[in-house]
């Protein structure tokens, strides 16, 4: 059985990724349309305040969500949820830089066995280093037997 | 389901459930919305043949887009509210060209803050949450 308490150790809140963004306007009209949203802020690129939704920021948490050297758990992980917190809003065109660290990771007991839950915290900054949000990606890993 | 026009944290009542609108989860908007985030690649998103050849009952909608859904209630509720925090669980697949309803009840007011937190809900046509989640909103004082 895993040692969550050796894996928080080891791995909590080190930067593993870091990537540039530059928000584009379509994709954020296309996202915030498709998923039903009326106000300009998200679906006029000449409103003041256009800026990205908060589902389009959790899609800039695509990429990598674990260390090179995480351990194999098991099954594949799966996508458990997605959280935003924003500090500020987003903006077209904008240069965002986000890096990604490993936020938490706890377990939950069930019929079926173990469960892992690993959160990878994407943290999105300008390039003045401000805050502007940041998105948590939480995977789900059904520990491995041990044989 | 109140239907009161929310223009500050006043015009907020405790329990208060927030009009909703029925999302548009059919496979082309699902294709379009997928296409944009860089996920209409593999088929999983966009077409139900690739989709089950993965093993999968069907193309699914992206559970970011099912948080999208929630926002979208948000913001039409209330045309100044910012939405600060959202979490969202993604507790079972939603599927392309399959309706989906949303919930969303005001479970906390703090109107010192001008903080109020949602609890939401999508649900597929048997009843059945496919993800829920709980967001916290900043309206005017």
């Amino acid at each position: 059985m895993v040692d969550i308490e050796e894996l928080k150790s080891q791995f909590l809140n080190q930067d593993f990724d870091s990537k540039e963004f530059k928000l584009d306007p379509d994709r954020i009209v296309t996202v915030a349309k498709a998923s039903g949203e009326t106000r300009p802020e998200f679906t006029d690129p000449q409103h003041p305040e256009f800026q990205a939704p908060p589902a389009f920021l959790c899609s800039l948490a695509s990429g990598r969500h674990l260390p090179i050297d995480f351990p194999s758990l098991g099954g594949i992980p799966m996508d458990g949820g997605k959280a935003v917190t924003i500090h500020k809003p987003i903006h077209a065109g904008q240069t965002v830089i986000g890096r990604t660290h490993l936020h938490d990771i706890y377990d939950k007991k069930g019929r079926s066995g173990r469960m892992i839950l690993v959160v990878a915290r994407m943290e999105l900054f300008d390039t003045d280093d401000n805050h502007l949000a940041s998105a948590d990606s939480r995977m789900v890993i059904r520990e491995r037997e041990a044989s | 389901m109140s239907e009161a026009v929310i223009n500050t944290i006043a015009d907020v009542e405790f329990g208060a459930e927030l009009p909703t609108f029925t999302p548009d989860t059919s496979l082309d908007t699902v294709r379009e919305f997928a296409n944009a985030v860089g996920w209409g690649g593999g088929g999983r998103f966009s077409d139900h043949d690739k989709a089950r050849k993965e093993g999968l009952p069907g193309a699914l909608v992206p559970g970011i887009m099912g948080m999208g859904f929630l926002t979208s209630t948000i913001h039409q509720w209330c045309p100044a509210a910012q939405v600060v925090h959202i979490d969202t669980v993604f507790r079972a697949p939603m599927l392309a060209d399959e309706p989906c309803f949303i919930g969303a009840v005001v479970t906390d007011i703090d109107e010192d803050a001008g903080l109020v937190e949602i609890d939401m809900t999508l649900r597929n046509s048997a009843d059945e949450t496919r993800v829920f989640g709980t967001a916290q909103v900043r309206l005017p004082v």
